[in-house]
Formats: structure tokens, C-alpha cells, sequence
């Protein structure tokens, strides 16, 4: 007998495919984008105006870093909640109120970005993914993320409900795993999102609405960045879940320790949000003490990763072993390194390693002041979510479409080609990007190239750093198409026998030797909840008393509509006169 | 074999990250080379790492469990 999700949980195996198929649709566009962006920027093929370059980079960053991400999650925070407590979400009929929700907010936000570009539609919205105030867009798209983000608290909602429903019928017993980790990122997800629904609901909306004319660009700044930073953490939260629970098992062991992996978890729920200060370090208008305050809690926040990267080696090793590994070192040949799901996820974590040393120097204060608004960030992201979070999930499509559709793969070493692919494009797009920041070139510009002057790499050209970037981005393009291909014949193809049971890794370690206040989650939310008060009541209380609630009379600035390039040329000649 | 296919695959892609930036590394002390050399250098790799893979002492590295569930 079949027993794969499908078949334990139709109902809910729909929402799911639904998930992530929104997701992949966000990752094909939004990838495509990217390969528009790196060739205008490196001047390899230029078919767009500079000031568009504006709209495609919204596109990219929003459909990528909040689209792509989210919808794939709560696909797999579904399964994880499901699968382990071994019972169907409360009412499906919620469940895709919530799904429905994040749709009609997803195509909100893109139809006002798309404005930007096509007359036909009366709205702009190129403002980036980060929608600094003065950038103003239309109010729709404002409107179109807070549905999204509630379509999200919604999610989490149906997720602590069935675990609550679960409980009743379960007392005595210690959540599992998958459930604890998808409920600590949902309470460290509601803590931060309140920051920029706020924002959102209280001063930008209105502002954009004309209700109120003016705005302060640090507060709604400062409180986005309050949501920033744990966002980072939500994408990358269901990433670990996977390295967690599914490598292991793919490795042929189980995990070395489930207590350890509550610790990480509960150490995120802890620090995410308290943090979000380390991207204003060069903000003019908070004190340096607050800064250094983040800092601190941001080198904290390399312990539960480091445990991560602990955990999870061991636990391979542990699998390799059982196949028949040996050796000092000898055992990372007894890995399936043939299988994409398996490769793809370790290649992932590679690199994540990789963006963890860059991490570290975008955490420093001092030396982040050398990196700040350069391509060095763009490298470094594109190694955290761009490849961590992103080729872990596609790899981990190649096992979840069977589970969910019931249909086999249609082809495994294509796979495998794809994960490869995409690992050898970011190591150049990603390398060069880093190296262009080292030498100053900036971020969101469409064409960085200035008169009079010249970057000066401190080894090679400026020229075969280009054609890394242009490189890269095209392998990453071809390995998307190849993934989405995948995707597409998979669905095609007929039901079949032959998918695996819906398991995942069992522990050397379980939860009985985690002490039991690690699942008290009221405590956790409560000191996450201090330390965030901690951490923002002095300095927003110190913007607010500086600059107003609703700043000194700021208007909005709508780049599509009045920055023709004469414009911009005559605000830059006022600026320099 | 000495590894599976799939291992060999991935050694590759792992080592063409080394291969770029070790080009870098030497301007480090001075020793400028080209990107053609660098490709020959990285070819040259490529091929030793083949030749060692597909060498029979043990050609049992395909048979081994494929435990990818
Ligand atoms: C086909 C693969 C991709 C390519 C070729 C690509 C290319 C680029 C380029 C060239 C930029 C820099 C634009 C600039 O600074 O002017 C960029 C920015 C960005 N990319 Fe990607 N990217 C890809 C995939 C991804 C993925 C998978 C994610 C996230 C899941 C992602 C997230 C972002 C974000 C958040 C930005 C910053 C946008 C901003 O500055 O507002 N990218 N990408
Ligand atoms: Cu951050």
C-alpha cells in the first residue's frame, strides 16, 4: 500500500500543491527578472530604460524574498504540523481563507509594481521590497501586503489550533519536533510583523491616502527593519526544519539530537527580532549605543547556527555510517550524493556557510561601514535566501511534489544537474558580486557606471568581474528553467506506486532528554517579548521625539511618475549647486 | 569507480569556487595569471580528479546502497 501525504491527507495535500505552485509561478518571474537586472548592470544586454530597472527590482525583491518564500513555507509548515501529529487541519475551509487571502494580497502588490511599467494600469509602485518612505506607492500596494501578512498570521492560527486540538487529545505528550519548530517561528513571525503592520496600517497607508501629508522616514524605516531582520529568519527557519528532519533520514541515520534542535529554535524565537537595528548601523539619527546593542544580540545569534551546522554534520555522518561509510573523512563518500533532494539541501548548506562569514562582517559595526549599500550585500543574500533557502527548497520540491500529487518525479538526474547548476552560478554571481561591494560598487543602481571615474578591483578587472556576474546569472537562470521543467512533467505525468511513505528522521536523541520548560512556549514569547522592549522602546522613543510621529512634512516621491531622466537630472543639479 | 557518479558531479562543482578564487589568492603574492591559464589549471584539475575517480581498484562505488528514499 501507497502511504505517501497524499494519500494520508488528501484534502490537505491540495492546499499545499496550491502553495507551492503560487511559489514556483513568483520564482519564475521574479527569477527572470534577476537575469534582466545582471545583464543591464553588468552592460551585457541592456532592452530596458534606467528608470524601469526600478520596477523589475521591486518585482525581483518582493516576488522573491516575500512571494516565492512564504507561499513555499506555509506549504511546508503544513506538512510538518500534519505529518507529525498525525492528524488533518480543524477546518480546511479556514485553511483556504488564509491561502485565498495571501493570493488576492500577492496580486495587489503585483499589479501596482506592474503600473510601474505598463500605462494601461493607473499605478506605480517602484519603491524596492524594503518601500523606504519618501518612495511613495500606490495605496494598493500597501493594502495588498497587509493582506498577505495577515493571510500569514491566519496560517499560523490554523497551525496552533490543530496542535491545540492535538494537545487535548494528547496531553501528556511533548510536541513533536516539526510542530515545535513551525510554532516558535510563527510566535517570533507575529512578534515582528506587528512592527510593520503598524507601520503599514498607522503611518504609511494613510499617508499615502493623503489622510495624513507627511511621514517620518526613520520611524517607518526603524519599523521595518524591526520585521526585517526576523523575516530573514521565517525564510530560513522551514530551511533548517528540512536540514533538520529530512536530511538525516535521506543520509540513511537519524537526527543526533532533538533537544538540541528545540534550543535552536527557541534561541531564534528569542533573538530574531531584537536585532533588526543591525541594517540601520549607518542610519543617521540613532544613538550608537543602540546599534551596539543589536550588534550584540546579532553575534548571538551565530550560536543556534553554528549548533545547526553541529547538529546537522553529525547527524550525516551518523547516516553515512550506517551505509557503510568509514573513515576520517572517508564517509562523505557513502552519501547519496546522487539523489537532488539529498545534494541540493547539502550544497545549500554549503554555501549558507559560506554567507555565514559574510554575515559575520555585515554584523560588525565598524567594518559593516566598508560593505554598507554595496553589491557585497547582494552577494551575501543571494548565498542566505537566494541559495540557502532557495535551493533547499527546490531541492526538497523534488520529494514534496510526489508526496503531494501522488505522481513520481519525472527526472531525478535532471534534477541533480539543476541543484549542480545552480550551486556553480551562484558561486560566480555571488563571488563577484562580494568582490564588486570591496570596491565600492553600489547596490540598486541600474547602470553603475559613472564619468571620470573607474572601479579599481584589487585583483582582476572590472570587466571579467562583470562577466562572472553575467555568467552566474545566466547558469541560474537555465537551472531555473530546468527546475521548473521538472515541476511542469511531474505534474503531467500519471499517478504512481512507486512514491515513498511520508516519513521523516527519527531521533538518536529524542525529546525525552529535552528538559521540559524548552516547550513551554508562553515563557519563550514572553522573554522575546521583553527583550524586544528592551531593545526598541528607547531608541523609537528617541525618533519619535526628534523627528514626530509624522515627521516634518515629508512628501511623497513617486519615481515612475514624476522621475523622467530630465527631472532627475535637474534634482541632481540642485542638489550639487 | 572509486566514487559514484553523483559524488564525482558534485566534487567538480565544489572545486570550481576554489579554482576562481585561487586566481585571486596568487595575485595576493604577486603572480598574475591569466583567465585562460586559469581554465587550463582548472581543466587540468578537473581531468586528474576524473582520471582517480574511474581508476578500477574497486569498482564497486555504483553498487553501493542508493538509500535515497
Ligand atoms: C535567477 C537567479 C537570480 C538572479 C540572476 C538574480 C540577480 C539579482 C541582481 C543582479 C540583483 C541586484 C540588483 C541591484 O543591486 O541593482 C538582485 C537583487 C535581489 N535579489 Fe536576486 N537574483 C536571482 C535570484 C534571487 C533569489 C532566488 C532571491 C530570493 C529568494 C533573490 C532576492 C533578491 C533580493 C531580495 C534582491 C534585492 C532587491 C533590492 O535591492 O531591492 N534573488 N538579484
Ligand atoms: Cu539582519
Amino acid at each position: 500500500m501507497r502511504n505517501a501525504y497524499v494519500d494520508q491527507f488528501p484534502a490537505e495535500a491540495k492546499v499545499i500543491k496550491a502553495a507551492f505552485w503560487s511559489s514556483f509561478l513568483a520564482l519564475a518571474i521574479g527569477g527572470s527578472l534577476g537575469l534582466l537586472q545582471a545583464l543591464h548592470r553588468t552592460d551585457v544586454l541592456r532592452i530596458m530604460e534606467a528608470p524601469d530597472y526600478y520596477t523589475v527590482l521591486t518585482a525581483h525583491g518582493v516576488l522573491l524574498a516575500i512571494t516565492f518564500t512564504i507561499f513555499f513555507l506555509v506549504g511546508i509548515f503544513t506538512w510538518g504540523v500534519t505529518t507529525s501529529l498525525d492528524r488533518g487541519l480543524v477546518d480546511l475551509r479556514f485553511t483556504w481563507g488564509w491561502y485565498a487571502m495571501m493570493v488576492v494580497g500577492t496580486v495587489l502588490v503585483g499589479v501596482s509594481i506592474l503600473g510601474g511599467v505598463v500605462d494601461a494600469i493607473p499605478m506605480n509602485a517602484d519603491v524596492l521590497f524594503t518601500f523606504y518612505a519618501p518612495l511613495q506607492p500606490h495605496p494598493a500596494f500597501y493594502v495588498g501586503l497587509v493582506l498577505f501578512v495577515v493571510g500569514t498570521w491566519l496560517a499560523g492560527a490554523d497551525w496552533f489550533r490543530t496542535w491545540l486540538a492535538w494537545r487535548s487529545d494528547n496531553p501528556d505528550e511533548r510536541i513533536p519536533l516539526p510542530t515545535f519548530m513551525a510554532l516558535t517561528t510563527t510566535l517570533f513571525w507575529y512578534l515582528c510583523t506587528l512592527g510593520v503592520a503598524l507601520s503599514i496600517l498607522l503611518l504609511l497607508l494613510p499617508w499615502s491616502l493623503g489622510i495624513v501629508d507627511s511621514v517620518n522616514p526613520l520611524l517607518t524605516r526603524t519599523l521595518f527593519w524591526y520585521f526585517g531582520h526576523a523575516v530573514v529568519y521565517f525564510w530560513l527557519m522551514p530551511a533548517y526544519m528540512l536540514w533538520y528532519v529530512m536530511l538525516p533520514k535521506l543520509s540513511g541515520g537519524k537526527l543526533f539530537s532533538d533537544p538540541l534542535a528545540r534550543v535552536v529554535f527557541v534561541l531564534f524565537l528569542l533573538l530574531s527580532t531584537p536585532t533588526g537595528i543591525h541594517h540601520q548601523y549607518l542610519d543617521p539619527g540613532i544613538a550608537e549605543g543602540y546599534k551596539f546593542i543589536a550588534m550584540t544580540n546579532t553575534m548571538f545569534l551565530l550560536l543556534p547556527s553554528l549548533l545547526t551546522a553541529f547538529t546537522v554534520v553529525a547527524s550525516m555522518e551518523h547516516g553515512a555510517r550506517q551505509r557503510g561509510g568509514t573513515g576520517y573523512l572517508g564517509w562523505l563518500k557513502a552519501l547519496p550524493w546522487r539523489d537532488p533532494v539529498f545534494t541540493g539541501m547539502a550544497l545549500a548548506g554549503l554555501m549558507f556557510a559560506a554567507a555565514g562569514f559574510s554575515g559575520m562582517i555585515n554584523a560588525g559595526m565598524n567594518i559593516n561601514y566598508l560593505v554598507h549599500n554595496t553589491w557585497w550585500i547582494v552577494g551575501h543574500f543571494h548565498l542566505t535566501v537566494g541559495t540557502a533557502v532557495a535551493l533547499t527548497f527546490m531541492a526538497a520540491a523534488y520529494w514534496f511534489i510526489p508526496q503531494v500529487t501522488g505522481k513520481e518525479l519525472w527526472n531525478r538526474s535532471l534534477g541533480l544537474v539543476q541543484v549542480l547548476v545552480w550551486f556553480v552560478g551562484m558561486t560566480f554571481m555571488s563571488n563577484a558580486m562580494h568582490r564588486s561591494g570591496l570596491f565600492g560598487v553600489p547596490r540598486r543602481t541600474a547602470e553603475p557606471q559613472y564619468e571620470n571615474f573607474a572601479f579599481e578591483p584589487a585583483a582582476g578587472s572590472m570587466g571579467e568581474i562583470n562577466a562572472q556576474v553575467a555568467l552566474g546569472a545566466t547558469l541560474l537562470t537555465v537551472s531555473l528553467a530546468l527546475f521548473l521543467l521538472n515541476m511542469v512533467m511531474t505534474s503531467l505525468g500519471g499517478s504512481s506506486d512507486e512514491i515513498p511513505d511520508n516519513t521523516y528522521a527519527e531521533t538518536l536523541s529524542g525529546p525525552e532528554d529535552a528538559p521540559v520548560v524548552l516547550d513551554n512556549l508562553k515563557l519563550w514569547t514572553a522573554i522575546a517579548t521583553v527583550l524586544v522592549i528592551f531593545a526598541y522602546t528607547l531608541p523609537l522613543a528617541s525618533i519619535i521625539d526628534a523627528g514626530g510621529l509624522f515627521g516634518p512634512g515629508i512628501d511623497g516621491f513617486q519615481l515612475a511618475i514624476e522621475a523622467g531622466p530630465a527631472f532627475v537630472l535637474e534634482s541632481v543639479r540642485e542638489v550639487i549647486a | 569507480m572509486r566514487i559514484s557518479k553523483g559524488a564525482l558531479l558534485v566534487v567538480i562543482a565544489v572545486l570550481i569556487p576554489f579554482i576562481v578564487e585561487f586566481r585571486t589568492a596568487l595575485s595576493w603574492f604577486g603572480i598574475e595569471i591569466s583567465v585562460l591559464e586559469s581554465l587550463v589549471l582548472g581543466a587540468v584539475v578537473v581531468l586528474a580528479i576524473v582520471i582517480w575517480a574511474v581508476w578500477p581498484p574497486n569498482g564497486d562505488a555504483e553498487a553501493e546502497p542508493t538509500g535515497s528514499s
